[in-house]
C-alpha cells in the first residue's frame, strides 16, 4: 500500500485535532501534542480503486509561546492549513505558515481548511476574502468538526492532489 | 603513470622518431642506437604501443577473474551483495525461459531443505515446550502463575519474559526523510501497536530531541529506555532501523543493526533514492531485518533448576529408600504378628508402634512359647518389643497335650495326643502301673474330655508274655540215666532262675498268681518205673536249685512224666539226648478276676 505523510498546521485552537478525531485511526492521546508537539494519526482513502494510507502529523498549533517545529514537516507529501472561521487572525497565521512551510519543504499540495462552518454567524472571514484566496489558486474547503461537514472531502481531495503529482 | 611521463615516453618512442624527417645526424644516431640496444628497441616499441593503446581485454579479465573474486570475497561481502540483483535477474530469466531446468537443478535440495526447516521448527517448539516444562514446577513458577493471572498474559509468556536476558521484539525500518514505515517485523508472541503510527512517532521524537537540545543534525537519537524496554536506533543515510528490545542487550547487537543498515542501503539504494511511499519493494530486505531479531535467555536459571531437580531427586530417593525399609519393616512386623497369633497359648489383644518401639499385650498360657525366644527366632531384639501378658489356660490341643505330658509324665515308649474334641489318645507302650495311674489322673487335666488308650500296649503284660515264652522255651538237658545236667547246662539253669525271678516280679505287679510246673522227662529207653523216678529226680534237681536261688518254693509244682511227652523226633538231632530233659510250664491266674468271681 502506498503511504504518504500529511501535515496539519494552523494557529492554536483552530480545531485541527477535533476535525479529524472521528475519522482517523489513532493510538496516541492528545497529550503528545502538548509534549512532543505532534500527534500521529492514520487515514486510509481510496483513490481510483487503490488504497492510500495517509499518515497524518497533527502539529501543535502555533501561538505566541510555541513556534511550528519545521523539522516535523520534512518528507511531507502534502499539508492542510487549518483556519478557525470565527477568528480572522488564524487566517493571517495560515498565510504566514504557508510561506514557512513552502520555504521548508517546497511546493507540495495543500488545502486551506476553514473550520467551524457550523458557526457561520460568528464568522470573521468574508466571502470576498475567500474568493481572493481561491483566485490565488488555493483550494479552500469549509468544514465542521461538530457536524462532520467536509471532513471526508479534505482527505479525498488532498489524496487526489498527491496522486496527480 | 602521470601525463608528463607518458608524454616523455611517447616522445622518445621509436614510432615517434620515425615520423620525423631523418637527417644525417639522426641517421647516425639511429645506427648508433641499433648497435647499442638492438633487439630491445623492437620490444620497447611494443611496450610503448601497448601503453598508448591501454585496454583490458576479455582474455586478460578471464585469467584474473577467479582469483580476484576469491580475494574480494575474503575482504568483505560487497561482491556477493553486488551480484544479488544480477543473480536474481538471471534466475528470473532462466525461469521464464524454461522452468524445468531450474526445477531439476534444485530438486535434490528441496527434500533436505524441507526436512531442515521442519526440524528447526520442531526444535523451536520442543525448546519452548521444554522451557515451559522446566519452569512449570520451579518455586518461582507459582509467583509467575500469579503474575500471569494478574496481568492477563499466558503463563508461557510470563516465563519467556522472566527468563530472557534480552530479546529484540520488533524491528522498524523507517524512511528517514518522511518517517514512513518501510518494513516491520515482530518476534513471535509479541503484540504490536499500529507500526505505521509508531514509526512516525519515533521519527517525531527524534526530531523533537534534535530540535530541543541543539544537537548536530547529523547526530541522531541512539536509544530510548523505558522500564525494561529499550529502543535502539541505528541510522543510515536514507533509512533507520529501530529495534524494540526487552532486557539488556549486548553492545554487539549494535553491529548487527549497523550491518543490516549497510546491507539495506546497498541492496535498495535505487529504491530509496526514488521512494514515493510504495513500501512493497522493500519486502526484499526483510531477511536483513530478521537477522536483527536476536534473543538470549538465562542459562543460569536452568542450572539452578538442575540443582533443584537434583535436590528433589535426592529427597525422592531418600523417601523411596525410607518407604522401602518402612514397608519392609512393617511387613516383617506383620509376618511376626501373624506367626505370633497362630502360636498356641498366645492371644494378642493389642499391637502398636510408638516412638520407634513395638508394643504387644495379650494373654499367655504358662505352657505357651517363650516370647523372648520367639522374638529372636524372628530376628527381633527383645528390647525392640515391649510385651505385656496376662496368664490364662489355653484349651488348644497342642497346649492340652503339653499339659498332659507335664502332668502324666509318660514313659518314653508312650506318646500322648489331644485332638480338637479334647480326646486324649495314648499310644505306644507303658507299664501297667503308669497306665493305671494315668487313668486316674487324666480326668483332672483341663481340656481333656475323654481318654483313649486302646492303642497303648501294656508294657508289663508284654514282658510277662515275653518271659513266659522264654521260660517255657528253655529246656535243660541231662546225662543218660542220671539227674546230672549235661556239661554247660548249668549256665542255662542260672539264666532260667533269673527269668523266673523276673516273671515272678512282673506277675506280682500285674496282680497275677504265678505257678510254674517243673516237668522232668526221660527218653523211651529203660523201664517205665525207673524212668518215672528218674524224671521226678531231674525235676526236683532243678526245683532244688531254684529254691536255693531264693525263689519261693510255693510257686513250683514238680512232676515227672517219664517218656510220656516225647518231643517230636524229627525236630531233634539226637532223640535220646533231647528227651533227657526238664521243661517248664507257666500258669497264670488273674487274682483280680478271681476276687471278683469270688
Amino acid at each position: 500500500m502506498l503511504q504518504k505523510k500529511i501535515c496539519m498546521v494552523g494557529a492554536f485552537a483552530t480545531g485541527k485535532t477535533s476535525l479529524v478525531a472521528k475519522y482517523v485511526h489513532s493510538i496516541f492521546s492528545e497529550n503528545y501534542q502538548t509534549t512532543v508537539g505532534v500527534k500521529i494519526d492514520k487515514k486510509i482513502v481510496n483513490i481510483g480503486g487503490n488504497e492510500l494510507s495517509l499518515i497524518l502529523w497533527d502539529l501543535y498549533g502555533e501561538d505566541d509561546f510555541q513556534k511550528l517545529r519545521l523539522s516535523y514537516l520534512r518528507g511531507s507529501s502534502a499539508y492542510l492549513l487549518v483556519v478557525d472561521g470565527t477568528r480572522h487572525e488564524t487566517l493571517e497565521k495560515a498565510f504566514s505558515l504557508q510561506s514557512k512551510v513552502e520555504e521548508s519543504i517546497g511546493n507540495v499540495p495543500f488545502l486551506l481548511v476553514i473550520n467551524k462552518s457550523d458557526l457561520t454567524d460568528e464568522w470573521e472571514i468574508e466571502i470576498e476574502e475567500m474568493d481572493k484566496i481561491i483566485e490565488r489558486g488555493w483550494t479552500v474547503i469549509q468544514t465542521s468538526a461538530k457536524t462532520g461537514l467536509g471532513v471526508e472531502e479534505i482527505f479525498q481531495n488532498i489524496a487526489e492532489k498527491i496522486m496527480e503529482r | 603513470m602521470n601525463d608528463f611521463y607518458q608524454n616523455k615516453l611517447a616522445e622518445d618512442s621509436p614510432k615517434h622518431y620515425q615520423q620525423r624527417d631523418e637527417t644525417g645526424e639522426e641517421k647516425e644516431f639511429k645506427e648508433l642506437r641499433s648497435l647499442l640496444i638492438g633487439v630491445e628497441a623492437h620490444k620497447l616499441e611494443e611496450i610503448c604501443q601497448r601503453i598508448d593503446d591501454f585496454k583490458v581485454t576479455p582474455e586478460e579479465i578471464s585469467k584474473a577473474l577467479p582469483e580476484a573474486t576469491v580475494l574480494r570475497s575474503q575482504q568483505d561481502n560487497l561482491l556477493g551483495e553486488a551480484m544479488i540483483s544480477t543473480v536474481e535477474e538471471a534466475i528470473q530469466g532462466s525461469i521464464k525461459k524454461d522452468i524445468n531446468i531450474l526445477s531439476e537443478t534444485i530438486f535434490p535440495l528441496i527434500g533436505p531443505a524441507t526436512r531442515k526447516s521442519v526440524s528447526a521448527a520442531l526444535d523451536e517448539m520442543v525448546q519452548s515446550f521444554n522451557q515451559a516444562l522446566e519452569h512449570s514446577l520451579s518455586p518461582q513458577s507459582f509467583k509467575w502463575r500469579l503474575e500471569a493471572k494478574r496481568t492477563g498474559k499466558s503463563f508461557a509468556e510470563i516465563i519467556l519474559l522472566r527468563t530472557l536476558l534480552y530479546r529484540v521484539e520488533q524491528i522498524f525500518l523507517i524512511h528517514k526523510q518522511s518517517g514512513l514505515l518501510l518494513q516491520h517485523i515482530v518476534a513471535s508472541q509479541v503484540s504490536a501497536q499500529d507500526p505505521d503510527l509508531v514509526s512516525a512517532m519515533l521519527t517525531a521524537i527524534q526530531d523533537f530531541v534534535k530540535d530541543s537540545f541543539s544537537v548536530r543534525q547529523s547526530d541522531g537519537l541512539q536509544s530510548l529506555e523505558f522500564g525494561e524496554l529499550t529502543i535502539w536506533i541505528q541510522e543510515g543515510p536514507s533509512v533507520l532501523i529501530a529495534g524494540i528490545i526487552r532486557g539488556n542487550a549486548p553492545l554487539d547487537l549494535r553491529s548487527v543493526f549497523q550491518d543490516a543498515v549497510e546491507k539495506i542501503h546497498f541492496k535498495a539504494n535505487s529504491l530509496l533514492r526514488n521512494f514515493n511511499g510504495d513500501t512493497e519493494p522493500f519486502e526484499s530486505v526483510k531477511p536483513y531485518l530478521e537477522a536483527c531479531l536476536e534473543s538470549q535467555y538465562k542459562t543460569e536459571k536452568t542450572s539452578n533448576y538442575n540443582l533443584l531437580w537434583s535436590f528433589v531427586t535426592g529427597v525422592g530417593i531418600i523417601a523411596s529408600i525410607w518407604t522401602f525399609f518402612t514397608i519392609k519393616e512393617q511387613l516383617r512386623w506383620n509376618a511376626f504378628l501373624s506367626k505370633l497369633k497362630s502360636e498356641p497359648g498366645l492371644v494378642i489383644l493389642e499391637s502398636k508402634k510408638e516412638q520407634g518401639k513395638y508394643f504387644i499385650s495379650g494373654m499367655r498360657d504358662p505352657l505357651g512359647k517363650d516370647i523372648n525366644s520367639f522374638l529372636k527366632e524372628n530376628n527381633f531384639q527383645p528390647q525392640e518389643v515391649i510385651t505385656q501378658w496376662k496368664p490364662y489356660i489355653s484349651l488348644e490341643p497342642q497346649l492340652i497335650t503339653k499339659r498332659a505330658y507335664l502332668q502324666l509324665k509318660p514313659p518314653k515308649t508312650a506318646s500322648l495326643e489331644v485332638d480338637e474334641n479334647g480326646v486324649l489318645y495314648a499310644t505306644g507302650s507303658a507299664p501297667q502301673q503308669w497306665i493305671l495311674d494315668m487313668r486316674k489322673q487324666v480326668v483332672m487335666i483341663s481340656g481333656i474330655s475323654k481318654y483313649d488308650d486302646t492303642k497303648l500296649d501294656n508294657f508289663d503284660v508284654n514282658q510277662l508274655q515275653f518271659y513266659q515264652n522264654k521260660i517255657e522255651e528253655s529246656i535243660l538237658f541231662f546225662s543218660e540215666g542220671t539227674s546230672d545236667l549235661l556239661p554247660g547246662e548249668d549256665v542255662k539253669l542260672k539264666a532260667q532262675s533269673l527269668n523266673i525271678q523276673k516273671i515272678l516280679e512282673i506277675a506280682t505287679s500285674l496282680n497275677q498268681e504265678l505257678h510254674i510246673k517243673i516237668i522232668g522227662h526221660t527218653n523211651s529207653t529203660g523201664g517205665e518205673k525207673r524212668n518215672m523216678i528218674l524224671s521226678q529226680s531231674r525235676a526236683e534237681k532243678v526245683f532244688s536249685y531254684m529254691t536255693s536261688d531264693g525263689i519261693d518254693s510255693r510257686i513250683f509244682k514238680v512232676i515227672g512224666v517219664a517218656a510220656s511227652e516225647q518231643i517230636n523226633p524229627e525236630s531233634l538231632k539226637n532223640n535220646n539226648e533231647s528227651n533227657r530233659r526238664v521243661s517248664f510250664k507257666i500258669l497264670l491266674n488273674d487274682l483280680q478276676k478271681s476276687k471278683s468271681i469270688n
